[in-house]
């Protein structure tokens, strides 16, 4: 009956206006902030970290500000796939209607989904994003996750301070733009040090095995391997290297990636000695720090990691800059009020942004000692 | 009229992302009705999109010819795999096309000129959704029309009985490599037309995943009819949107659903969601019915 | 140290888990011509349920282990159940019997998003305990040659069933002409659903070695070895048990060495797949497979 499918038709075009009309009508004192994080798919377990870090400041300043502005959140799902991320992008944008959107987790997407905001006029804070050509997108996109650009440098100066390595092996993730671009900051780092590389290896996100690079890594004796990975190949990586006899005192040096309690968890023994380059400090005696730390651990069961401490210092910044515009809706009143931050105390240290609206605070250099991060000292 | 723009503002990219699928599920019918199971199609999009972006941010293409390169890139490819490769059968067809859709990825993941595990950036967002639908209602009425020449007769007799096809007379190697080269310039002319959507494509947008994602669009919405593909990339990439509005939250309770619709439409209906429509329509059932015969 | 010695130690250790997997989805298609792609999802549960059964549970590995592999087989009932038994019947069999196997899954992989959680995990330290030694220059630990072991034992005890037991003969008549076996007397139903279940079982054991050797589990570990699963049938020769013993071994050799010659890993996944590619359009038979292409 070509009638009934025609009928189909109509009712599923009325289904989905239902849908959008029904968008809960907020009062303009409350702000609307749009969360896009990977859920689900590759990114799955650092868009989670990331909610949670999220949720505990939305819950925060809501019983803080009682009458007040409130923060009023949108989470939404991007799968890890720039598709999905485009897609609940314009539905926050345009049906949501959202003042701001703090995201997304992976860099490749931002890439993709950032341009569309730049071009309503929409501010967007990455507080995992720390490729390159992200704030380069547009004035609107503004970022709260130090760049291994930043990160990197200080770890590998500190490193030959205290370690005086002379000669490394390069191991770095050559298929996600996170891990590559980490890589080219090391390797130039490590140049301007003038502390030679002996050779590189790579593997893709995902791998398991790690062994036939690390076969060939011992057999070129390095003084310290620097790793560029996410957290599931690196306590691989770091577990592997053990397991073949790669002695202890070759020490294992990572960026961003590195800085999670699920490295320690993951790699058990085999992390102690590792020296991460990083933009957040768990065991930082900062007040702030230690707050959130213990609220966080409270309310989820399990220490935060720095993706979390990042989104978590996000919301905070993103309300703040709504507090200081004096709006909860003016879309380019808030952009305007996330550049008058300065030297905003948060659980990363005193926060502002760089002219380039990246992330300006300063990176520590830690070190995986007794199970625990702590300040690398030797 | 507001409303209407309002819907398109929020649900544009969802609907543009449904026209390139519904083409790229068209692309795959082609070879599926002459019953050769390609798992390739997801490359042939990946090597148009590649060649259409290079040819648009390295040399500065306009976009026709940027279109035309990326399909023919794709078809030349698809003529030269097809040759050798359309001998096997079934399973091993489907590894065959499936090792090859890795080795192109891997190529992408691994060339300088593809930019790497990162993608072609800079491409313009040029692609408008009207060239999306224009196309594939094009891509609509060939399929309609292939399906009653005697081209498309011979690819179901090909299905149905490769042995009894070859004695009746049926060329079967050219059908066959003709049928695979369409639907790989389809495929490719679909990358191409993606790849100018989205300002950028990367490896990930053609793997493994997105080739068994263009099957599962033809095994849901039926392969017997011409709007059967179109109607299995409309559910299914509409599925996440429709979930979300429904406050489905996001993760495995989505991804369990479309496992479970697709596993309810091969038990319970193998000629997918099109044969709901062709059952109530009498002329078109007839036609079905003589299909199987 | 010898440096090719320890790589070839490597690939031989990843090739014997890559053999077991294999082995599951070889004896399903010998059997009955299917490609059961829900095979890497069982091993991603056998896996991340042993894990939970020694974390949450508090079990030794040595009971853990095999009631993973138990629950994997189960598993493999259920996948005969919904997805294959009720199409036997169908003219295209074997075509929907792949896709209701993928539409299988996708909701295992939901149901392991779902129950465990997207991080990954591993067994708690001190499951096993591991000595390290150096021979010949070479680094072994103890837990690689137990991985060894248990893969070659569940191997031969397999190759062994099929040839000695009743069970076994019936499960090979039935592979050889269904029919017949049928007018032979042999419960066919009943035989494929046990194929399925052994198949599965070793898939599942093959995911609990994996992520006992690796320290890591995730949903998505499955990912990375159904494709390389599906290379090494082939290879092998589909069908062929010791084929696929056979096929795992070279392809995890030939993966390593190409790691060690390249530096890269990139590079490994394009060589397993061009000479997958080969091999199908040269031999599609595989190196000891029935010499008998299938029908679509």
């Amino acid at each position: 009956m070509k009638r009934f499918s025609r009928f189909l038709l109509w009712a599923t075009v009325c289904a989905v206006f239902v849908a959008v009309a029904v968008s809960p009508a907020i009062s303009a004192d409350n702000i609307k902030m749009g969360f896009v994080f990977s859920m689900t798919g590759g990114a799955a377990s650092y868009g989670v970290s990331q909610k949670e870090g999220a949720q505990l400041a939305v819950d925060q300043i809501n019983a803080a500000a009682g009458s007040g502005m409130q923060v009023v959140p949108i989470f939404e799902d991007d799968a890890s796939v720039p598709q999905q991320g485009t897609n609940v992008y314009n539905k926050l944008i345009n049906g949501d209607k959202v003042a701001v959107i703090i995201g997304p987790t992976l860099s490749n997407t931002a890439k993709i989904t950032n341009p569309i905001a730049q071009q309503i006029g929409v501010t967007v804070l990455g507080v995992s994003n720390t490729a390159g050509g992200i704030t380069e997108i547009g004035d609107y996109i503004f970022r709260d996750s130090l760049t291994e650009a930043v990160v990197i440098p200080n770890t590998i100066r500190v490193a030959k301070e205290k370690l005086g390595i002379k000669k490394v092996v390069l191991f770095y993730g050559n298929d996600d733009a996170f891990t590559k671009s980490g890589a080219d900051v090391f390797r130039k780092a490590l140049q301007a040090e003038g502390i030679q590389i002996l050779g590189e290896q790579t593997f893709a996100k995902g791998d398991r095995d790690f062994s036939p690079q690390l076969t060939q890594i011992k057999s070129q004796s390095p003084d310290a391997i620097i790793c560029s990975a996410l957290v599931e190949e690196a306590s691989g990586i770091v577990n592997q290297a053990r397991q073949l006899g790669i002695p202890k005192n070759v020490r294992i040096i990572g960026g961003n990636g590195f800085n999670s309690p699920a490295l320690m968890k993951n790699a058990g023994e085999a992390a102690e000695g590792v020296i991460v380059g990083a933009a957040w400090n768990i065991s930082s005696t900062n007040p702030l720090n230690v707050k959130f730390v213990e609220d966080f651990t409270k309310k989820y069961n399990h220490p935060p990691d720095q993706f979390a401490a990042q989104a978590f210092a996000g919301v905070h910044i993103a309300y703040q800059a709504a507090k200081v515009a004096g709006t909860a809706d003016g879309r380019k009143a808030i952009r305007d009020g996330m550049l008058k931050i300065k030297g905003m105390d948060t659980p990363l240290g005193k926060f502002s942004f760089t002219e380039g609206r990246d992330a300006d605070h300063t990176p520590v250099v830690l070190e995986v000692k007794g199970g625990k991060f702590s300040v690398f000292v030797k | 009229m507001e409303q209407l723009a309002q819907f398109y503002a929020v649900y544009g990219s969802v609907i543009n992302f449904i026209g390139i699928n519904a083409l790229l599920a068209l692309s795959l019918n082609i070879t599926l009705a002459a019953g050769m199971l390609s798992l390739g199609n997801a490359a042939f999009a990946g090597i148009g999109g590649y060649t259409a972006g290079v040819l648009t941010v390295h040399l500065k293409a306009p976009l026709i010819v940027s279109l035309c390169g990326g399909t023919f890139m794709a078809g030349v490819v698809g003529l030269l795999l097809g040759m050798p490769v359309l001998r096997l059968k079934g399973v091993f067809l489907a590894m065959a096309t499936l090792a090859f859709g890795e080795v192109v990825r891997i190529a992408a993941v691994n060339l300088d000129i593809t930019g790497g595990a990162e993608g072609l950036t800079g491409i313009p967002n040029i692609t408008r959704t009207w060239m999306i639908f224009l196309a594939l209602a094009l891509a609509a009425y060939f399929m309609a029309t292939l399906r009653r020449s005697r081209i498309g007769w011979g690819l179901v007799s090909i299905r149905e009985d490769e042995t009894a096809a070859a004695c009746l007379g049926v060329d079967i190697t050219y059908y066959k490599v003709v049928a695979f080269t369409i639907g790989a310039m389809m495929a490719g002319f679909a990358g191409a037309m993606y790849a100018h959507l989205n300002y950028l494509i990367t490896p990930r947008d053609f793997g493994f995943f997105i080739a068994v994602d263009l099957l599962v669009y033809n095994i849901v919405g039926g392969t017997r009819v011409w709007y059967g593909p179109i109607l299995g990339a409309a559910l299914l990439t509409a599925l996440p949107e429709i979930l979300r509005g429904v406050g489905v939250a996001a993760g495995p309770i989505r991804l369990a659903v479309n496992g479970v619709i697709l596993l309810l439409v091969i038990l319970f209906l193998p000629n997918g969601l099109a044969s709901l429509f062709t059952r109530w329509r009498p002329a078109a059932a007839k036609a079905g019915r003589a299909e199987h015969t | 140290m010898n440096l090719l010695a320890q790589q070839l130690v490597n690939g031989l250790f990843i090739g014997s888990v890559y053999g077991l997997f294999a082995v599951g989805y070889t004896l399903v298609f010998g059997v009955l011509d299917i490609l059961n792609l829900a095979h890497a999802a069982v091993f991603t549960l056998g896996g991340l349920s042993a894990v939970w059964l020694v974390q949450a549970a508090g079990m030794s590995i040595w009971l853990a282990f095999p009631l993973a592999t138990l629950l994997a087989g189960g598993l493999g009932l259920l996948i005969n159940a919904a997805a294959f038994a009720p199409l036997r019947r169908r003219a295209d069999s074997q075509f929907s019997g792949l896709i209701s196997s993928i539409a299988m899954a996708i909701i295992f992989d939901a149901a392991a998003l779902g129950l465990f959680g997207a991080r990954s995990v591993r067994f708690p330290p001190g499951t096993v305990k591991v000595h390290v030694w150096q021979i010949a220059g070479v680094t072994i630990t103890s837990l690689q040659v137990g991985i060894v072991l248990v893969a070659t034992l569940l191997m031969v005890v397999l190759t062994l069933f099929l040839q000695r037991s009743r069970t076994g003969k019936a499960i090979r008549t039935v592979a050889e002409n269904e029919r017949a076996a049928m007018l032979l007397g042999v419960n066919v139903s009943g035989i494929i659903a046990f194929t399925f279940f052994i198949s599965s079982a070793l898939g599942g054991a093959a995911g609990v070695l994996y992520g006992l050797y690796f320290d890591s589990l995730a949903p998505d570990m499955g990912r990375s070895i159904e494709l390389k699963g599906l290379a090494v049938i082939v290879l092998g020769g589909m069908g062929s048990i010791p084929g696929a013993i056979l096929g795992g071994l070279a392809f995890g050799l030939s993966e390593v060495l190409t790691v060690a010659v390249s530096g890269t890993s990139n590079l490994r996944d394009a060589v397993a797949f061009t000479v997958l590619f080969a091999i199908l359009l040269l031999r599609p038979s595989g190196l000891l497979g029935r010499g008998k292409l299938r029908e679509a």
